[in-house]
């Protein structure tokens, strides 16, 4: 037992560096941040800059209605995959979805819904009679239901992936597949015994997620920039603007609109929070009503998917078509739905600009990796209060406005001599990164069964020999799978890059977004389309490492 | 009411758990089933109470030919909600994010308020548990949790109970109260009822006990 002391002091001696390692900048990052909201000249005048007041409704309703949209819609999801045991198969198509930058999916589906887009092609002339492309505002529209839209069918997949994680925990899923068939012994239907059940749990389980979701749909630019309205913009656009202008009261007054969103969506939150509350109150979850039960219990699970689901899968296979069409698109005129001449040319330029490819790749792989590093040891080593208590300081970079973050992370940068650097972009994207790894991995990492090391230390084995034989190998999927979290993240990542990189550093996003904006279609659509490759090519690669071992089958 | 069960065949698409099981279980009586474990016990429950999509998907999923009579009536087409069968666990399975009182309102039918909570306070008084109904169901004790499982299910008027080795994770003291607790409640209420052990030890009625045989995996 002597030993044991020594053991647990060098333990917590990591614990405290990982945690000076990670909260250390992140905290300074925020402090800076919102240090740059202390000045009052720029409060006043952005109070006299008269369209942030309609930018601001604008944000709001874009990005309440979104995420309203996309959790009923997840909820409705979840709940049919679960009462119909379909949620493997659901689930099955999730990382393609999972894996489509904002941007990317935001480009293709403009080229589906602009009035020269496929959509309209598709139905022209025989239907519309069109011979031109109509005059109509159908992608950057003033009310913002472009992006609206974007935006919803972004979010379902990354709700629907991080309820996966909850449910497919063996000790939760267990327990709730039997309280869900113990509800229906008392004489509630398959369905609603999931919402009053299952849904209640697993919904707690989804507070920062959804947390995310509000937080992104309300400060979102590069999503914004290629489909939301142009003006007046959403107030997040409008402080990307005026941070970007060369004038430094300008600048100060971008940073107090990044306020103003924080603001924002703290009262978002909190509204959210008090109608959920009110839901609750309303008493009729415990009113003993049991419902209709439709499914007969013998019959198998029924094979098909729910059509909203199918839908949704439509919309990105057409997205990603528009994107591969695209790209190599030569002449395309108006009514034709298909090209008349196809040419590689975009994808040449794209070869000759290779080091924005591989500045892209070295950042994604870097980042992701010391994202896990950095997040499996935290999961081992620190006492779990610490993680409870560190968990609100991760999420800063996920809730806090990314205008407003990149302010804090700037003035970091400037202050350790790193902006402009391979360096400095590479820390950014890590500690935009590290949140989502750990939010992915420790579901299943703290799930892992404590009695297995027992087992281990009983066998006369050592820790390393229980980590490297036992532990990882069994978590295998769930590191895998939050390692290609991360490189998709750091892949998307557009404001850090283009701030940080100090224009010096060109990634497949920043190219497409600011591509989007001019006329070049097949160009565009060669760096979306590769904005998408990248990820899905690492979820992929993550699949295979992670696809649990076959054995042979048994046969007696 | 009285409980007929006639299960022709149990099993997954690889192998047969039982072939022709047939039993019947009279109202206020309680039919013990035994065997050892992997012998399909539980899957019997499951086939009766139309749960078996819960136990097991994917390849291992079992499907059960059975025909279920409850009083008469051919029950075993229907839903499980539509059963009228209740289901004791061998875990409480205390729904964590109600409270205890809520736990049982949750199993009271529908109708008024004021009756509705009467009924559960009537159920915390009977299972002893007066004062408790505020209380979060991860702070009760084990024979706590229990009691509060079987009230649960019996609130819900269930017109058959099925007991899942619910004694298994008892300790002995606790465990031979707690039996005699649901025997008790089991007459009380007059419904048949089927309770699946391996331990002699919880035998209710020595006249009606069913031995499973144990089926090789073929």
């Amino acid at each position: 037992m002597g030993q044991k002391v020594p053991v647990t002091a060098i333990r917590l001696f990591w614990a405290t560096t990982l945690l000076l390692l990670a909260g250390g900048p992140l905290l300074t990052t925020a402090a800076l941040a919102l240090g740059a909201l202390l000045d009052a000249t720029a409060w006043r005048a952005l109070w006299h800059e008269p369209p942030w007041l309609s930018a601001l409704g604008l944000t709001l309703w874009t990005g309440l209605a979104s995420t309203a949209l996309a959790w009923w819609l997840s909820a409705a999801l979840l709940a049919q995959g679960f009462v119909r045991q379909s949620l493997g198969r659901l689930l099955r198509g999730l990382p393609v979805m999972l894996a489509t930058p904002h941007a990317a999916f935001a480009i293709g589906l403009v080229f589906l819904l602009a009035p020269s887009g496929w959509l309209l092609r598709a139905l022209s002339p025989w239907l519309t009679a069109f011979e031109f492309p109509p005059p109509w505002a159908t992608t950057q529209d003033p009310w913002g239901l472009g992006l609206i839209a974007a935006l919803t069918a972004k979010e379902v997949p990354f709700l629907l992936w991080t309820a996966a994680t909850q449910l497919q925990r063996d000790d939760l899923r267990q327990r709730w597949r039997s309280e869900h068939a113990l509800a229906q012994t008392l004489g509630y239907s398959p369905q609603r015994a999931f919402w009053r059940v299952v849904w209640p749990q697993l919904s707690a389980r989804l507070w920062w997620p959804l947390l995310a979701v509000l937080a992104y749909g309300l400060t979102v630019v590069d999503m914004a920039l290629v489909i939301g309205p142009a003006s007046p913009p959403t107030l997040a656009v409008l402080a990307w603007q005026w941070l970007q202008d060369a004038d430094l009261a300008v600048n100060a007054q971008g940073a107090a609109a990044g306020g103003v969103l924080t603001l924002a969506l703290l009262g978002a939150a909190l509204l959210w929070r008090g109608l959920q509350r009110l839901h609750r109150l309303g008493g009729q979850r415990l009113n003993g009503q049991r419902g209709v039960a439709s499914m007969p219990a013998n019959a198998q699970p029924s094979a098909g998917l729910p059509a909203s689901y199918l839908l949704l899968a439509g919309l990105y296979g057409a997205v990603l078509l528009a994107l591969a069409v695209g790209s190599v698109a030569g002449v395309w005129p108006f009514p034709s739905v298909w090209p008349e001449t196809v040419t590689w040319q975009a994808w040449h330029r794209v070869w000759d600009s290779r080091s924005t490819v591989g500045t892209t790749l070295g950042l994604a792989l870097a980042s992701a990796a010391l994202a896990l590093a950095w997040s499996v040891a935290w999961l081992e080593l620190a006492p779990r209060r610490w993680d409870t208590a560190l968990r609100p300081v991760l999420y800063l970079p996920l809730v806090l406005p990314a205008v407003l973050w990149v302010v804090g992370l700037y003035s970091l940068a400037l202050q350790w001599r790193l902006e402009g650097q391979w360096l400095g972009l590479l820390l950014a994207h890590t500690y935009m990164v590290l949140p989502y790894v750990l939010l992915a991995l420790s579901p299943a990492y703290l799930g892992f069964d404590a009695r297995y090391a027992q087992l281990n230390a009983s066998l006369g084995h050592g820790p390393w020999h229980f980590l490297w034989r036992i532990k990882w190998p069994l978590l295998r999927r769930a590191l895998a799978a939050s390692a290609a979290v991360g490189f998709a993240v750091s892949v998307a990542q557009y404001l850090p890059t283009l701030y940080i990189g100090a224009g010096r550093f060109s990634s497949v996003t920043t190219e497409a977004v600011n591509l989007a904006a001019g006329g070049q279609r097949s160009l565009t659509s060669a760096y979306a389309g590769l904005q998408f490759l990248l990820p899905v090519l690492a979820f992929a690669l993550a699949a295979w490492l992670g696809a649990p071992r076959r054995f042979k089958p048994a046969h007696p | 009411m009285t409980l007929q069960v006639h299960i022709t065949q149990l099993g997954s698409a690889q192998r047969v758990l039982l072939r022709a099981l047939r039993f019947e279980v009279p109202a206020g009586h309680i039919l013990t089933l035994m065997g050892p474990s992997g012998c399909g016990k539980s899957s019997v429950l499951a086939a009766i109470a139309g749960t078996l999509g819960s136990v097991a998907e994917g390849a291992q999923a079992l499907n059960a030919q059975a025909s279920v009579r409850l009083n008469g009536e051919e029950i075993g087409q229907r839903p499980t909600a539509q059963r009228g069968v209740g289901l004791l666990f061998q875990d409480a399975l205390l729904f964590a994010h109600l409270t205890v009182a809520e736990n049982l309102l949750f199993a009271v039918p529908p109708g008024p308020r004021a009756q509705r909570l009467a009924q559960v306070q009537q159920a915390l008084t009977e299972a002893g548990l007066q004062g408790y109904g505020e209380r979060d169901p991860a702070t009760l004790s084990g024979g706590q949790r229990a009691r509060v499982a079987l009230m649960r299910a019996l609130l819900a008027q269930p017109k058959a109970l099925l007991l899942d080795e619910p004694f298994s994770k008892l300790d002995a003291t606790l465990r031979d109260q707690f039996r005699a607790f649901v025997f008790d409640h089991i007459r009380a209420q007059n419904i048949p009822a089927v309770l699946v052990t391996h331990d002699a030890a919880d035998v209710a009625d020595p006249a009606r006990v069913l031995e499973l045989p144990t089926h090789d995996a073929t």
